[in-house]
């Protein structure tokens, strides 16, 4: 069974260090990882995006719609990565916004909007398209689990939690615990348990409205 | 930071490597001993890897001054019998255009690669010249891998190939393979490598006119050896036996496999995929012969449905021959999955896709923008304070690029690497005005030296801003000549006094009276003034010595009265503005003091450590 998941957040979130992390796991479960990653400067800030396909051949870039997995590590972020979401992908939507730096440019030189866009708004653009939304607040669980650098280990955890991808919570804690350097500290291991705990809670249904 | 000996490059076991981890793990296994290389997107990791693993590999490696330097070095290396490998991205081969132009007469001794990374869709560069025509244009074999699996394999492939060509190989990954992760089956590195002697042989080296006359021809027979080579190798492997032709190279051959594959129309297929450039021309004979139609499926230029054109005409094999030039794919930027499956469903007639495109609403965006504490923004703000609007400001490549637009707007004009200086001479000359140009360490000694000097021989009336951040920031923190600060190391301003530069000062951005002074003087000045403000890249001083505690800052809402200045003036991304409330992010501001010195109502202050 193949698996195509997308990532999508901002410079500094811990998009690439995810990235890794998923791609150490299932290959060293003996499956065949193809990634992509667009970023552009090294300058923090800037939207970054990352794929993680599994088992599904040699293309590193997701089709429109063909993401099993849609993990947002910020709102605006994961409604710009909606592309390539379906009626059967499930996303997963951190509900902290990082503010985009032009918004108070556009505020003093009153052009644009100059406001981030509404949060209801935005998880109802997702909700068009898929009815699996999950939107939690892991920015606030990774500052509570000791440091909000934690948070691609709570979105992580979440992922896993839920139980909708090939591998336990249990069987990646332990491959994290033997490979997962840099990243050991209590902090993570904290965040990662929070987001396992989550996910488990999560009921799709639920959260259809 | 991982451990040398864990580095993934130099593991044994499969792993899923990126495609610049790939090269080098490739030109490990083909024992490379001398590597050079200058940092540019997408290509960086690859020195980066290198520099990493080089003592523990024995390899000699450099970051050099520039690209020139390093295809130079690479190809010196390799007359001595040694290995070598140069990286750099697409522009940087067009700076070492003129070695590179001769290399392949006068020809190489020890294998030599040169990785020239391309960036269709201008992810992070200016233009998308397709690197593949350094076969047609200057001779050299061009390897274009699919995946990283092709990368590594196509790497160690070129070494041997090369000795026996005595041609340089132009390895040509696009953004898309070296950023993109796949799976490789590494082999074990070699025992021994080449013998290093430098043999004299100055016929042999030395291109005289008549040297050269001699060397061309028989460049003609090793590019003719080359081809025979290639038909040999497994660079065009060919999957299906149906009668609709495909023909793809680079990445967009992993995409058509795998639309094919989706679509479910393998029976009606051949796919060809091009690796290699020259393109054996049997190889697209042989296929024109066995299919009724060829689509081709390749970004940037039609380069292989020209091939195929020219092939089917003298073959008499009139077949349509699809691509860009019958208007089937667009002649800019990458190609997509969506835009490879959109085009094979028109050419087999499948209707159109099934999948809906979604509507997304317009989002903020968020473009590069200079850190917060970045000592550009300082210095771009003093300077616009004392020059004004009017003035022209000529920017150069790096994280300074980053004045350009609203609020700091110090960049009218930009080009290329080094042409800051040039350009600012020249808008000086023919407009009698003074003119300011920026450029940075690391890009002036690459190519800013040449033209300052110019600019001194002809006195020009410019004001030189030397943005000196100690490092090669935008492409992730590589040394430049100036990152040892000790008493011997390289310095900017003993070079540019050296050259008979008279007025020159260097000054910290942050001592804001220094500056403003310093920038006075300059702006009331004749001739060349230089100003080298010098301050380390927040973030590499960082990595270097973590400042633990300097704190963030915070606005005073009582005495804060939204006059909007430190928005509109400086664009620091960790001042947001929520509610009409203007307040600084914790997480990201990192404690310059600059907003704190603009502001005019005292609002902004360090916070009290809790
Ligand atoms: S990386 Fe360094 S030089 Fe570049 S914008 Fe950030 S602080 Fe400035
Ligand atoms: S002190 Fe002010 S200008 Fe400097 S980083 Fe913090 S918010 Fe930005």
């Amino acid at each position: 069974m193949s698996l195509k998941i997308m990532i999508s957040g901002t410079g500094g979130q811990g998009i690439l260090f995810t990235t890794r992390l998923l791609t150490g796991f299932f290959v060293g479960r003996g499956r065949k990882v193809v990634t992509s990653q667009i970023h552009g400067m090294s300058q923090r800030g800037g939207s970054v995006q990352s794929s993680v396909l599994v088992d599904a051949g040699d293309s590193p870039v997701i089709g429109r719609g063909d993401a099993d997995i849609l993990l947002g590590f910020e709102p605006v972020e994961t409604v710009r990565a909606l592309d390539c979401a379906s009626a059967r992908t499930a996303v997963f939507m951190n509900t902290t916004p990082v503010i985009p730096f032009v918004l108070s440019q556009q505020y003093v030189q009153k052009q644009g909007p100059g406001t981030y866009p509404d949060l209801a708004a935005l998880g109802d653009t997702i909700r068009e398209v898929t009815p699996s939304l999950f939107q939690f607040d892991a920015t606030t669980m990774a500052r509570d689990a000791g440091s909000s650098k934690s948070l691609n280990l709570v979105m992580t955890g979440c992922l896993f939690g839920t139980g909708i991808i090939p591998g336990s919570a249990g069987d990646f804690e332990t491959w994290f615990r033997e490979n997962g350097n840099p990243g050991q500290g209590e902090p993570n291991l904290r965040a990662w348990a929070g987001g396992v705990a989550l996910g488990k809670r999560l009921n799709p249904v639920e959260q259809e409205r | 930071m991982i451990e040398n000996h864990r580095h993934p490059v130099l593991r044994e076991d499969t792993a899923c490597l990126t495609g610049n981890l790939a090269i080098v793990r490739g030109a490990l296994e083909a024992g490379v001993q001398f590597v050079s290389g200058y940092p540019g997107t997408p290509a960086s990791e690859v020195g980066d890897t290198f520099s990493a693993i080089a003592d523990t590999a024995g390899i000699h490696f450099e970051y050099s001054i520039n690209e020139k330097i390093s295809v130079e070095t690479a190809f010196a290396a390799s007359l001595t019998g040694a290995r070598s490998l140069c990286s750099m991205k697409h522009l940087g081969l067009n700076f070492a255009g003129d070695p590179a132009a001769t290399i392949p007469y006068v020809g190489v001794k020890g294998g030599m690669v040169i990785v020239s990374a391309g960036d269709p869709s201008m992810i992070t560069s200016p233009n998308e010249q397709d690197q593949r025509h350094f076969n047609g244009f200057l001779h050299y074999p061009v390897f274009d891998p699919a995946t990283p699996s092709d990368t590594l394999e196509m790497t160690r492939f070129a070494f041997p190939f090369s000795e026996e060509t005595r041609l340089p190989v132009l390895l040509r990954p696009t953004t898309r393979i070296c950023h993109s992760g796949g799976m490789v089956q590494p082999r074990p590195l070699p025992k021994t490598r080449n013998n290093i002697r430098f043999e004299k042989d100055p016929p042999r080296y030395v291109p005289t006119p008549p040297n050269a006359r001699r060397m061309r021809k028989e460049l003609t027979g090793r590019i003719s050896l080359a081809e025979d080579l290639l038909l040999g190798s497994d660079f065009f492997p060919r999957t299906g036996t149906g009668k609709t032709g495909i023909v793809a190279g680079g990445v967009a051959h992993a995409y058509a496999s795998r639309v094919i594959e989706e679509l479910g129309v393998q029976e009606r297929i051949s796919l060809l995929k091009i690796g290699a450039y020259p393109i054996p021309e049997m190889i697209l004979a042989d296929f024109l012969g066995s299919v009724e139609s060829a689509l081709v499926v390749e970004e940037l230029t039609p380069i292989i449905e020209e091939k195929l054109i020219i092939s089917a005409f003298r073959n008499g094999r009139m077949i349509p021959i699809l691509g860009k030039k019958s208007g089937h794919f667009p002649l800019e930027f990458e190609y997509s999955p969506d835009l490879v499956e959109s085009v094979l469903r028109k050419a087999l007639d499948l209707g159109e896709s099934p999948k809906k495109s979604i509507s997304i609403p317009e989002l903020p965006p968020r473009p590069p923008v200079l850190c917060p504490g970045c000592p550009h923004r300082t210095s771009f703000y003093h300077v616009r304070r004392v020059f004004g609007q009017k003035t022209v400001y000529v920017n150069d490549i790096g994280c300074y690029t980053l004045g350009y637009g609203p609020p700091l707007d110090c960049c009218d004009v930009l080009l290329c690497m080094g042409s800051s200086i040039s350009k600012a001479s020249a808008i000086s000359r023919t407009t009698g005005e003074r003119v300011v140009a920026f450029i940075g360490d690391s890009t002036f000694f690459h190519s800013g030296l040449p033209a300052l000097t110019n600019a001194l021989q002809y006195d020009d009336n410019i004001t030189l801003c030397i943005l000196d951040n100690h490092v090669t920031a935008m492409t992730g923190f590589q040394p430049s000549a100036v990152s040892d600060r000790g008493p011997e190391a390289p310095s900017i301003e003993k070079a540019v006094r050296g050259l008979g530069a008279k007025n020159v000062v260097s000054v910290d951005p942050f001592d804001s009276e220094a500056s403003v002074e310093a920038l006075k003087k300059a702006r009331a000045g004749t001739g060349v003034n230089v100003i080298i403000f010098n301050s380390p890249c927040v973030i590499y001083e960082e990595k270097l010595r973590p400042r633990k505690g300097r704190g963030s800052y915070d606005i005073d809402q009582e005495l804060c009265d939204g006059c909007t200045l430190c928005v509109r003036v400086l664009g620091c991304p960790a001042i947001t503005i929520e509610e009409d409330k203007y307040l600084i992010d914790p997480d990201l501001c990192d404690g310059c003091d600059l907003c704190a010195q603009v502001c005019n109502r005292n609002a902004i202050h360090r916070k009290a450590k809790a």
